[in-house]
């Protein structure tokens, strides 16, 4: 930055008072402010603008939700053993899922009850053994956990429960828990 | 109507509908402001690049939020662009490299230092306003090191004519700023 110098020397002796003490002001300000600094190429243009997007749960509330949900599951599929002696053994609705090496679910959607929640059945085969979880999807991205299972090899079963209004999502998926790699899709 | 016929609060309200034209404009005449805040607060170049391009996603995102009635476009601007940069200095975890020392020392204190950034944020954004001829003379004049002679040898015109030119500049940048501050 220049030196400070004598507004006089850069706009003429001819001036009026008032007007020269309010031209002092903007002399000062430029003087106080100093340069915009230079743009560097990557800020030659606006950034891309943030796409709207599906906010992960949180890893430490994802556990939290996947224990509820699991919870909601066994103790639905409890009170439905209680009152009917038994899962309705007609589903609604019957999906099959499917991943690599010869990996497939079927995942049978049970009526939902008044409060909204949907019990489920969950048949896979091909999984190596670990922990999973199954989730609904929006626009692709993981949305809505509908409970965790355990997976020992050959085929296992398992009640789980969606208590959501599952027109607002578009599929459902099987990852590793803790993971977002699908290993199973509808 | 053109990007550059917006004034800045409605460029903000057509960002808030999606307007990428809009989000571009507020970019060419804002980014250099903003880069000039950042490096106040953050000293480093590079993060205060990243913190710039971080103020101006702040931006997209919060322009729904912004209510012409309840302050200047500019205002906001500057406000969003302030706490952009310290989130982001907080999610990161860093400390602002040209935070103030434990051991006092003379110069501005926080105060000052928002004070100072505000004034540039404004005198700088007040300079957009000026026809080019006049906001190039300012720069040379101001910031450029030279003397008027200098510059009207530099541009080839009379030394009087840049007199004249930079008194102009300065009553314009009087009527743009003398009520702000």
């Amino acid at each position: 930055m220049s030196e400070p110098r004598d507004l006089r020397d850069l706009i003429g002796d001819d001036i009026e008072p008032d007007e020269l003490e309010r031209l002092q002001r903007m002399h000062a300000l430029l003087e106080q402010a100093g340069p915009p600094p230079e743009l560097p190429p990557s800020l030659a243009h606006a950034p891309e603008p943030p796409s709207a997007r599906v906010i992960p749960f949180p890893r430490r509330y994802r556990y939290t939700a996947l224990a509820a949900a699991a919870i909601a599951a066994v103790s639905l599929f409890g009170m439905g053993y209680l009152v009917a002696g038994g899962p309705d053994p007609k589903p609604v609705e019957t999906l099959t899922m499917r991943g690599d090496g010869g990996a497939t679910a079927e995942l049978a959607l049970f009526a939902n009850d008044e409060a909204g929640n949907w019990p489920m059945e969950i048949r896979v085969s091909g999984l190596a053994p670990g922990s999973y979880e199954l989730w609904l999807t929006r626009g692709g991205e993981l949305a809505a956990p509908c409970g965790a299972f355990l997976v020992a090899g050959g085929e296992t079963t398992v009640p789980l429960n969606a208590p959501f209004k599952l027109k607002e999502f578009d599929g459902w998926v099987v990852v590793p828990t803790g993971s977002d790699d699908r290993v199973l899709t509808t | 109507m053109t990007a550059d016929a917006r004034t800045d609060a409605e460029l903000i309200t057509d960002v808030a509908g999606g307007d990428r034209i809009a989000f571009e404009e507020l970019h060419r005449r804002y980014a250099r402001s903003v880069l000039g805040i950042a490096l106040r607060r953050i000293g480093d170049r590079g993060r205060a690049e990243d913190a710039t391009q971080d103020t101006f996603a702040s931006i997209w995102r919060s322009a729904s939020r912004f209510d012409p009635s309840r302050g200047e476009a500019t205002s906001w601007l500057y406000t969003v662009a302030r706490n952009a940069i310290v989130d982001g200095l907080r999610r990161r975890r860093e400390p602002p490299v040209a935070e103030a020392p434990e051991i006092a020392e003379p110069g501005p204190g926080p105060d000052d230092a928002v004070e100072q950034g505000w004034v540039a944020w404004r005198v700088h954004r007040a300079l957009d306003v000026l026809p080019e001829q006049e906001r190039s003379l300012v720069e040379l004049a101001y910031w450029g090191g030279l003397s008027q002679s200098e510059i009207a040898e530099y541009l080839s015109i009379p030394l009087g004519t840049v007199k004249t030119r930079t008194r102009s500049a300065l009553r314009r940048l009087a009527d743009e700023l003398e009520d702000e501050l």
